[in-house]
């Protein structure tokens, strides 16, 4: 560690050629510098508070209605939540298209039919439950059960009416495939029991006097939440059931009619009773509904890509302009983010991270916050680039997963636990956070060293650093996060740790963050090993963070692989092959012209001390 | 002598990233194989034992054939030397300086970590006390266990129990002991069997090779068994049922090939199967193996929360009266979800609940070590917050600084 090139006294920050020729390039540019910047953020300022408008709504105020309240699941919601979910769960989609009584979720650009929201699709299955079983919503992925509806193999999406039609044989079959274990199910019977899944929730939704629509008397009454037939039974309830029913049946009545005036004045009516019997709940619904209209995942989503973009060709050209622009609109993304995080903290009254969903949005959000605290200390785009990319993908992922239904799902018994949710989960997964930053860095510096010549001495020091840094953080993450695991365990069963697939995937993580800090320590590694090793990191927490999930599914009938699973398949490959790139001989680096075999040996950081206990012997190769 | 060049490699940082590799390893194969093993048969298997074979079938679809496999330091193997590793280089590399006391700390939590899971591997027990509501037991049941008890019922007051371990039930075992009324002779043990019933009726004559009960209710139901593969890990609703066949003798004479099953004991409906000596009954069954308390468990009310409109757990709760004459314990206790009740160096959880709510399932777990996770944490945590913050700062300071 006697060996300090000159190079390191100057603070690495870019060096890049672009910045001074935009200095120094005229007005124009200048110009162009600073409006740039600003440009893109107003652009993205106005994207996501454009959604905040309340939308016009000629005709029926669907958004109204979508304001009431509905206990699903064990969740208070609003109906325009109830509704989405619903449609998602039976059609995976959350819209219809649609013209006169003919329904479908099929898009096809070539027919007149018109996008309805999936509150629209509700209303016509309440009120008008015949029509809207000749919508085709119904989706069908299995070849054969198509075959036993005697239809067109090319189609997606089946009416109930079609369905129904065939209900003995697929009843029969149904029956059937109940009957085998869950594991040794074949295709076809998991296919047979999704449809019968999807039907029954059609035909719960369909039986309107037994949703749980009518609200208790009064707000501290959580559980006093009754279904019209059961308001009806019960004569204590008469008072509470009148309003409800009376609503719903104006509504009904004048949707089936088509007259809206009805219709709004009723629900209009029906609202202002809820505001001033149940203040807190009608809050929590027009919230839970304007977070919907918003959607801040999918809108951080959008601008993940642009963050992304900017931030990399802030290293071809105009660095300086473009990689603020990246950090100006990765800081309203993250903003937004954040807001669409806490959003879900008030409506669920709950830490972040409750399911496997939530985990991929805090994930990604963690990897953005990392990315941007890097992006500030270095200012070189790195930051921006790896903020945008894993809170992309991370969001990406989380979409996919909330395909299944309502996201805010209720915990288990033995999560029902704010303290251990709000520690353990939060502080584990913003360790897969940090591992997930770093294998990211490490792809940065693997694809910039071997297909660019932006790979400078002062880029890959930074990079290193950062690397290193997160990678310790990474460690004092998911260490404290496994152990808190294992206090909880140990609380709530006596077991403070039982090796079991969980348990074991974040112990993983731990390990492997606490190898390559040890292996650079012991000089094992360099520069690149770091950036390789880190790589491998992703590999790790996915596995951790998926795999263990999918043990016990899928292994026993092999013939059916769920997406997720071929999806993960597909990112460890990806990481291996960028493993691979990264071990491609320096030389052939674009970054690294004058490398020869045994590689010039990169300047050892001041702050490995540990590493300098060792004595430092070259490795030869 | 042992040369220098060893202590070094023994105390050296690449031994400790192969080590982690190896252990990571480990893990990564302990966990594959509790789809086919079970949790309790892996744990034995991988991470308490000195050296493991791991077949490669494990990491591959279970319908393939794949052959082969590697003998594998298990975890007690890599744990002691990643105790050696660290000692060592504690005792040759580091000198004990202010800046490195971070390092220190996390070193030391992680030995405090492996001491703490060795503790509980030698000196932990577990067993689950299962009560209805308004009854009262005094005895844990370790469900990874079975014995065969033989009991002698005629004492109205306390039941005399001979119970024959696990250990000892292995086929062609002969069992003869003072306290029991018969001699026992294992003919077959299963550890995991599904009982069906037989078309045919038995052969009056035990056949050789497939044993046939033709006493108890086995000859009643006609029921024979057949072997099942061990439970996996993996699905946490699989219980291994094992089954083993008897034949009783008492001075030469035979008293019948007997099947006793878990099965039957959990069954309310059978239970345990009488056998008449010499005009004297006694009540044989296989049951999980029981460890009597000092004291005893009254389940008072079991109530089991659901979220609304759905089947979700939302809570489970056990309100117990703990009765413990020995030290004039006399009082009520509710043990919920995350709120174990500790006592006498034993904590009991609410871990499951009997059907149709009727009954509660506490976990009764006796851990010395119980204690050494909590310091090893606190201690990692607060070293590498040290370590890693001086890192930081310094790096702080120099960016501040240039």
């Amino acid at each position: 560690m006697t060996r300090e090139p000159d190079k390191n006294a100057t603070p690495p920050v870019t060096s890049n050629v672009d910045e001074t020729s935009a200095r120094g390039g005229g007005s124009r540019r200048g110009w162009l510098a600073a409006a740039l910047p600003a440009a893109m953020l107003a652009f993205a300022v106005v994207y996501l508070l454009a959604p905040f408008r309340a939308p016009r709504e000629e005709g029926f105020a669907l958004s109204l209605f979508g304001r009431l309240p509905i206990v699903d699941q064990g969740r208070t919601k609003p109906l325009d939540t109830y509704a989405r979910t619903t449609l998602l769960a039976i059609s995976t989609k959350q819209t219809l298209y649609l013209s006169g009584t003919d329904g479908t979720s099929e898009r096809d650009e070539r027919t007149d039919h018109g996008r309805i929201p999936a509150i629209h699709w509700l209303l016509d299955v309440m009120s008008k439950p015949d029509t809207a079983r000749g919508y085709r919503v119904v989706r069908i992925d299995h070849p054969d059960i198509k075959s036993i509806l005697g239809v067109d193999r090319q189609r997606k999406y089946f009416s109930v009416e079609e369905i129904v039609a065939k209900g003995d044989v697929l009843d029969a079959q149904f029956a059937r495939a109940r009957e085998v274990a869950a594991n040794d199910r074949t295709p076809f019977q998991r296919h047979v029991l999704k449809l019968g899944q999807r039907l029954r929730l059609y035909f719960a939704t369909e039986d309107v006097l037994n949703l749980l629509l009518v609200p208790p008397a009064d707000e501290n009454d959580r559980e006093g939440w009754m279904t019209f037939t059961a308001a009806r039974a019960d004569t204590g309830a008469h008072s509470r059931l009148l309003p409800a029913s009376d609503a719903y049946l104006a509504a009904m009545q004048s949707w089936r009619e088509n007259d809206p005036t009805v219709f709004n004045a009723a629900i209009a009516q029906y609202l202002e009773t809820l505001d001033t019997r149940l203040p807190s709940v009608s809050r929590r619904m027009s919230f839970e509904t304007l977070f919907h209209r918003v959607s801040p995942f999918m809108r951080s989503l959008a601008l993940y890509v642009l963050v992304f973009l900017l931030a990399a060709f802030s290293w071809l050209r105009m660095s300086s302009p473009l990689a603020r622009a990246a950090l100006w609109v990765l800081a309203v993304t993250l903003v937004m983010h954040t807001l669409g995080l806490v959003a879900r903290v008030y409506i669920q009254g709950r830490p972040p991270v409750t399911n496997l969903y939530s985990s991929a949005i805090f994930v990604g959000w963690g990897a953005a916050v990392l990315g941007l605290v890097l992006e500030r200390i270095h200012r070189n785009g790195i930051g921006s680039v790896t903020a945008a990319g894993t809170g992309f993908l991370t969001l990406l992922v989380a979409h996919n997963l909330s395909l299944d239904g309502d996201t805010m799902t209720m915990m288990q018994a033995v999560l029902d636990t704010n303290f251990w949710l709000a520690t353990h989960v939060v502080v584990i997964t913003l360790g897969y956070s940090a591992t997930f930053l770093a294998g990211f860095l490490g792809i940065l510096y693997v694809l910039r060293g071997l297909f660019t010549r932006t790979l400078t001495l002062d880029v890959q020091r930074s990079l290193t650093r950062m690397i290193y840094g997160i990678i310790c953080f990474a460690t004092l993450f998911s260490f404290v996060g496994t152990i808190l695991g294992g206090i909880w365990a140990d609380q709530s069963w006596g077991r403070f740790w039982g090796w079991d697939p969980k348990e074991n995937g974040a112990l993983l993580i731990v390990l492997w963050n606490a190898l390559v800090l040890h292996a650079r320590w012991g000089g094992m590694i360099r520069q690149r090993g770091l950036a390789v090793l880190a790589i491998a990191g992703n590999i790790v927490t996915t596995w951790s963070w998926f795999g263990t999930n999918m043990l016990g599914v899928g292994l026993h009938a092999y013939g059916f692989i769920d997406s997720a699973i071929f999806w993960m398949f597909v990112f460890v490959a990806s990481q291996l092959a960028l493993i691979g790139l990264g071990l491609i001989p320096l030389h052939l680096w674009r970054s690294m012209p004058g490398a020869k075999t045994p590689t010039p040996k990169a300047p050892r950081e001041r702050d490995d001390d540990v590493g300098s206990l060792t004595p430092a012997t070259p490795s030869p190769r | 002598m042992i040369p220098e060049k060893v202590w070094r490699a023994l105390a050296s940082l690449k031994l400790t990233v192969w080590l982690l590799a190896l252990l990571m390893f480990l893990v990564f194969a302990g966990t594959w194989a509790q789809i086919d093993m079970g949790i309790w048969e892996t744990l034995r298997t991988y991470f308490r034992s000195f050296i493991v074979w791991i077949p490669f079938a494990i990491f591959f679809p279970r319908h393939w054939d794949v052959l082969g496999g590697l003998p594998f330091p298990g975890g007690y193997l890599l744990g002691t030397l990643l105790m050696i590793n660290l000692a060592l280089a504690h005792a040759t590399r580091f000198a004990f300086a202010r800046r490195k006391i971070g390092i220190f700390l996390i070193h030391f939590g992680l030995v405090l970590l492996i001491v703490g899971e060795a503790v509980t591997g030698y000196f932990a027990e577990e067993g689950r006390m299962s009560i209805d509501e308004g009854q009262t037991v005094h005895f844990a049941e370790d469900t990874r266990e079975v014995e065969l008890a033989v009991i002698d019922p005629s004492d109205p007051q306390q039941d005399r129990v001979v119970a024959i371990p696990h250990a000892k039930l292995r086929t062609g075992a002969h069992i003869r002991h003072p306290e029991l009324p018969f001699d026992v002779h294992v003919e077959h043990y299963l550890p995991n069997a599904e009982l069906f019933e037989s078309e045919e009726p038995l052969p009056p004559v035990p056949h050789p090779g497939i044993v046939t009960a033709n006493r108890g209710f086995a000859a009643e139901l006609n029921a024979r068994a057949r072997p099942r593969q061990v439970a996996s890990g993996v699905d946490q609703d699989e219980i291994d049922l094992p089954v083993v066949h008897v034949r009783l003798s008492h001075e030469g004479r035979d008293l019948g090939t007997w099947m006793a099953a878990l099965y039957f004991t959990l069954v309310p409906r059978f239970g345990m199967q009488p056998v008449v000596v010499d005009d004297k009954t006694y009540l044989l069954g296989l049951r999980y193996k029981r460890v009597y308390k000092p004291y005893s468990v009254h389940l008072v009310d079991f109530s089991h929360d659901r979220y609304l409109g759905t089947d979700t757990p939302r809570n489970f709760s056990s309100l117990v009266r703990l009765v413990d004459p020995s030290q004039n314990e006399d009082r009520e206790v509710l043990i919920y979800m995350n709120n174990p009740l500790r006592y006498r160096g034993e904590t009991f959880y609410q871990a499951s609940f009997k059907q149709g709510d009727g009954g509660t399932v506490l976990q009764v777990v006796r851990n010395p070590g119980w204690l050494l996770p909590y310091v090893a944490c606190t201690l990692g945590a607060l070293g590498m917050l040290i370590h890693f913050g001086m890192h930081l700062t310094r790096f702080v300071n120099r960016r501040r600084a240039a």
